[in-house]
């Protein structure tokens, strides 16, 4: 990974060229031994399969563009998986980056803006539905009506993953918050608090993906992708009952495990998606560490604090972490797996379940990561 | 909160007739399924045959989360519910709610469109409002 966060002055091309020259070199592999490209981008977009000719890469046997938002980052680590099972390629980059903030301007005026005035998205704008903060805020509100989740259980969830992001010197935001707090921060749309959202960063991440054969030559200790799996809903800005009370986590979560042979109660860490906590909430539901609706008991009950029975978001997740989307969880992932967690490292990290999500709860991909080839 | 500016682009033209008419014009398949405006296809039954037809107006309440529009100084800040409702044709629409104060909403509450325009120069807007206001 590159530099996080506040880091100005490169195009999100040069921190993804970045990213895939760092993780290349952390591997171990001179960068021509690359045969696989896939790339993604976020909302400034600037980055595309050119990224080929920026990083001098030749005679490429895989390469594409891919873009199902926060979903992004886990479908291309089984893609990328599948193309070298099939031998279609043996060592695919995978990357992602993103360069949103500038010095000159605030976070919101960044992911506010999005929709022209015009047309159908210029309708839900001019309704007042401006990004996605309150979508996420409809969403979360049906599940507080259902099940009686408050906004001090939310509160939970951004003060554990503080505390996390206390040990993580990636992380953008260190200094240790209380419920208190969370409650105190302004409003962004009800329910949601500043402390309930997530971050806007700069910046590339990369990961390798190759055979085990393969990976057990190279610098860095494997990690083994055990299980993968997408669910894509289809139902964004349309009539959805299950809006903001399932996700497709709740089929791509079960299938990832059982590709992997796991149960919820093998995962040693989870690195699940936080756009906003309420996310978190309804992932951890979803994936079965708590029963439907009971989410909001389930994280109050400290079981997310450092030290607590969950290691979940160790390295403060995209709410104090760094916001490279779909990549946040899965390279905290990738680090606890290796057992490179310095003052976070879970004591057990056999199994890590990384969840991504996108399109206001539309999009959904799954991974099950290992340190072994198999699921003991 | 009032409305915002919007214009049209040829795939909302004839929605915002509609809307300058004071209808709220939904897509309908030759089997009476509505769609939302934005379909290209029957979401129930996915045949291509739409015609426009407008939606009577009623509506219950799904979801609702509120903005605080930041305050200039000496003002106060004005708060904007904004809500999923429920057509009673069966799709759900994304706007906001004029006239309802936060603290009194419920699910399912009966509510009824009707529509503001920022300025004579643009778009009229559906929003909702109270039933029986």
């Amino acid at each position: 990974m590159t530099r996080l966060g506040k880091v100005y002055g490169p195009s999100s091309a040069q921190f993804a060229a970045d990213a895939v020259r760092l993780a290349a070199a952390d591997a171990g592999l001179r960068l021509a031994e690359v045969d696989g490209l896939l790339t993604s981008s976020g909302v400034t977009g600037g980055i595309s399969v050119d990224l080929q000719r920026d990083l001098g890469l030749t005679d490429l046997r895989l390469l594409s563009h891919l873009q199902a938002y926060g979903s992004t980052a886990g479908a291309m680590i089984q893609f990328a998986s599948l193309a070298v099972m099939s031998g279609t390629a043996s060592v695919v980059a995978c990357v992602f980056a993103d360069s949103p903030l500038r010095p000159e301007r605030g976070a919101s005026a960044i992911y506010g803006t999005r929709h022209a005035p015009a047309g159908w998205w210029g309708l839900l704008g001019a309704s007042g539905v401006i990004g996605a903060n309150p979508m996420y805020a409809l969403a979360a509100r049906r599940h507080m009506l259902r099940y009686g989740t408050t906004s001090e259980q939310l509160g939970h969830i951004a003060v554990a993953q503080r505390a996390w992001a206390s040990m993580n010197p990636a992380a953008q935001l260190r200094d240790p918050i209380t419920v208190a707090d969370h409650q105190a921060s302004r409003w962004i749309v009800e329910p949601f608090h500043l402390l309930d959202c997530c971050l806007v960063s700069n910046g590339g991440i990369a990961v390798i993906v190759t055979t085990a054969e393969r990976a057990a030559g190279m610098a860095q200790p494997p990690v083994h992708v055990l299980g993968w799996a997408q669910s894509h809903r289809g139902r964004y800005l349309r009539r959805d009952p299950d809006f903001g009370l399932r996700s497709g986590a709740a089929s791509a979560g079960p299938a990832a495990m059982a590709m992997a042979g796991i149960l919820v109660t093998d995962v040693d860490v989870a690195e699940l998606y936080d756009c906003y906590t309420f996310t978190v909430l309804l992932t951890l539901e979803d994936y079965g560490f708590c029963a439907k609706g009971e989410g909001g008991p389930f994280v109050a009950s400290g079981v997310l604090r450092p030290g607590g029975k969950l290691r979940l978001n160790t390295g403060g997740g995209q709410l104090s972490g760094y916001y490279m989307w779909g990549m946040t969880p899965v390279s905290e992932a990738v680090i606890q797996v290796r057992g490179q967690g310095g003052a976070r490292q879970a004591e057990a990290h056999e199994i890590a379940l990384v969840s991504g999500n996108g399109g206001v709860l539309d999009h959904h991909c799954t991974l099950v990561l290992s340190s072994d080839r198999e699921a003991s | 909160m009032t409305v915002g500016p919007v214009i049209r682009d040829e795939a909302t033209a004839e929605f915002f007739d509609g809307t300058a008419a004071g209808q709220l014009l939904l897509r309908c398949c030759p089997a009476a399924h509505y769609s939302e405006p934005a379909a290209a296809q029957c979401t129930t039954c996915g045949v291509t045959e739409l015609h426009w037809a407008p939606a009577a107006g009623g509506a219950a309440l799904v979801s609702w989360a509120v903005t605080d529009a930041k305050a200039a100084a000496g003002e106060q800040s004005k708060r904007t519910v904004l809500v999923i409702a429920e057509l009673d044709e069966g799709p759900w629409w994304w706007s906001q709610l004029d006239g309802a104060d936060a603290d009194d909403l419920a699910v399912g509450l009966r509510l009824r469109v009707t529509f503001r325009r920022p300025s004579d120069e643009h778009e009229a807007v559906p929003v909702f409002v109270l039933a029986g206001s």
